[in-house]
Parts: C-alpha cells; structure tokens; sequence
C-alpha cells in the first residue's frame, strides 16, 4: 500500500477490527507512556518535598532569587501551545489540512519561545553565578569579605563592631550579585544553623533541583518539538487524513502532560516567597 | 463505552467527537486565569497556606486540562483507568517515602 493513498485500507492497521478501536489503542497506548512520565517526575517531586520540609528557610531564600517573571511568561507560552495543539486536534478531524499545519507551527513556536527563555533564564543564572559549585562558593565569600574587613577596620579605629541593623542596610562598595549580598547580610556576624541564618550548602541543594527537574523538563520540551516537527512534515506529506487524527491527539496527550508537569514545577520552584518557607 | 447506533466504528470522527472552539477557548481563559492568580497569590504572604493553596490551584488546572484537552471526558474506561493508578502510585510513593521522613527523630538538621 502506498502512503498517498488514505482509504480506510491504509490508515486502519489488519489487527485491528475498526477505526474507532484503532484509535483507543494508540490513546491507550501513549496514556501508558504517559503513566511512567508521570512516574518519573513523581521521584524528583518526593525528593524535592522531603528537602523543602528540611530546609524551608534555605528554599524560600533561593527561589526569591530566581526569575520568576520569565517562569510567568513561560507559563502562558505553554498554556498557550496546549491551546493551539487541542486545536490542532480539531483541524485534524475536520480535515483541515492548512489548519492543521498552521496550528502546529503555532505550537512548536510557542514551544521554542518557552526554550528560548529557558535558555535566556539559565544564562543569566550562570552569569551571576547562581549555579552550585564553586562559582558559588566564590561569589559568596567575596561580600562577606567586605563585611569582614570593614568590621574589622572599624575595630582598629575603635569603633564599635557592625550591628545586626547595620548589616542589614550596608552599602557595599564592591560589585556582587543580588543574591551573595543578601546571602552574606543574612549569616554575617552569626553562628552558622542558627535562627536568621541561611545554609549556602543547603541554597545550593535547591538550585541543584531546580537546574535538574526544570533541565529535565526541558529535554522532554524538546522530544515534543521533534514530535511536533514530525506532525508537521506528516501533514504536509498529506498523511493525516481525517481517518488518521489520532496522530495528532496522541502527541497532543504528550503535550499536554508536559504542560501540567510545568503547572506544578512553577509554584513549587519560583513561587516559595509568600511566607510558605518559613 | 457507550456507543452511537448511527456511527459505524470504522467511519470518520463525526461532529460531535469534535471539540468545539468555544469549550477549548474558555478552558484555555480558566486555565491561564488560575495561574495568573497563583502567580499573583505569591505577593499575598498567605503564610503556611501558600503551598496548599498553589498545589490547590495546579490540581484544578491539571484535572481542566485531562477532562476536556485529553478528552478523558470520552470515558475510555482504560484511559480513566491508567489516570487514576497513576495518582494511586503518586499517593503511595509520597506517603511511604514522607512516612519515613517525617517520623525521623532529628537532633538538628
């Protein structure tokens, strides 16, 4: 049978008795794929609510550092895109060819736009070095430095030692990033795990979680994109007849899973700052 | 699954399989609404009822976007089946790991 011809005799597969079984099986199927994705995020979630119950304190103080507004904006990028592959869906059955092909796109430019602000997102990150490791621990120690020798300068010229109220408003001379100033003003002049105090080890625990579950969420972002790329070249080769919508739904229900992961990682990785960590 | 006698499984999807533009859009308007107001609630200091209200919030989007967007509302009784085994398996995977976690006896962590 050749591809160019779309009778129910190509697109209905001999194992099957009907379209309409046809089609529960593929959305069966991919509802089974989807089981385990699910599965497999579940893990880092447990992970990640077993850490936030350890450490509130240190959670809240890294995601108030992020860039929530570009998580807003990818949330309405990917609440849009599951829009546009429902309708997608739509043009599908009704045999909209065109439809089909320009919702698609909508989609996978809608999804690109997500990717590229995770990737503007993730390059900021790393220039202000908020990213675990090294370039951390650095970038820390240099405001507390400053602390350090203007407390122990004002010894030497006999002035009484920085108040908690004077850390808190200091000025530094130096150029830091937003979050090692804060950082440093938090736990100078205090005992390490003590009240107040913010554990930098523990902060880089969360930004380890939030570069690997909203890393793999970014991965299966793309696997979508391909997926959707696909669709498109399959419609536009005049493969999608009406009889073979299903190709459309099935990836649609991938999509749309990627989608609601993202409504939950969004709150629980940007949105601590409302008083839910402490 | 119910079937309609006037539609021969092997034909096309008739109308009434079709979402209609209307139901996706206003899912859509409900959808983006919730998480504008998730997003707004953050700066509303909620205290401790932070996190249930954004997990609240994420249910009800994701349960709006399964019924009508992945067409759970068909009633695949294996498609219903798989969704509720997958929230099954997340209840026993969070309880048994918490289980532990949260009945340890911690000097000082």
């Amino acid at each position: 049978m050749s591809a160019s011809t779309h009778g129910h005799g190509t697109v209905l597969k001999h194992h099957f008795d009907n379209l309409e079984q046809q089609h529960s099986a593929e959305r069966l199927g991919m509802w089974f794929f989807l089981v385990t994705e699910v599965l497999f995020f579940t893990g880092m979630f447990v992970a990640y609510t077993v850490y936030r119950n350890w450490y509130p304190g240190e959670f809240a103080f890294a995601s108030s550092h992020l860039l929530w507004w570009v998580a807003a904006i990818n949330t309405g990028l990917l609440i849009t895109s599951s829009l546009t592959m429902t309708l997608a869906i739509r043009s599908a059955q009704l045999g909209d060819k065109a439809g089909l092909i320009r919702r698609l796109l909508l989609t996978f430019a809608l999804g690109a736009g997500f990717m590229g602000f995770k990737a503007f997102e993730y390059a900021t990150d790393y220039h202000e070095k908020f990213v675990p490791g090294e370039m951390f621990r650095t970038e820390y120690a240099r405001p507390l430095a400053e602390l350090t020798a203007d407390d122990a300068k004002r010894k030497f010229e006999g002035r009484p030692a920085l108040t908690r109220t004077e850390v808190e408003s200091y000025q530094f001379k130096g150029e830091y990033e937003h979050w090692s100033q804060d950082l440093a003003k938090r736990n100078y002049g205090r005992e390490p795990a003590t009240e107040g105090t913010v554990s930098p080890e523990r902060v880089q625990l969360f930004l380890c979680f939030y570069y690997i579950m909203t890393g793999i969420h970014g991965v299966h972002i793309i696997v979508g994109l391909g997926c959707i790329l696909w669709l498109v070249f399959e419609a536009y080769r005049g493969a999608i007849p009406r009889e073979a919508y299903s190709k459309v739904e099935v990836i649609s229900l991938y999509w749309h899973l990627v989608d609601m992961i993202w409504l939950f990682l969004m709150p629980l990785l940007y949105l601590i700052r409302s008083g839910g960590g402490q | 699954m119910a079937h309609d006698p006037h539609h021969n499984p092997g034909d096309p999807p008739t109308l009434h399989d079709v979402d209609t533009v209307s139901s996706v859009v206003t899912v859509y308007a409900v959808v983006l609404a919730l998480a504008v107001v998730n997003i707004l609630l953050t700066f509303a200091a909620l205290g401790p009822m932070a996190l249930p209200v954004q997990l609240g919030i994420g249910a009800v989007q994701a349960c709006l976007v399964a019924w009508y967007w992945m067409h759970m509302r068909r009633g695949d009784t294996a498609v219903t089946l798989s969704a509720f085994t997958t929230l099954f398996f997340m209840f026993i995977f969070f309880v048994l790991v918490l289980a532990d976690v949260l009945t340890r006896w911690r000097a000082a962590i």
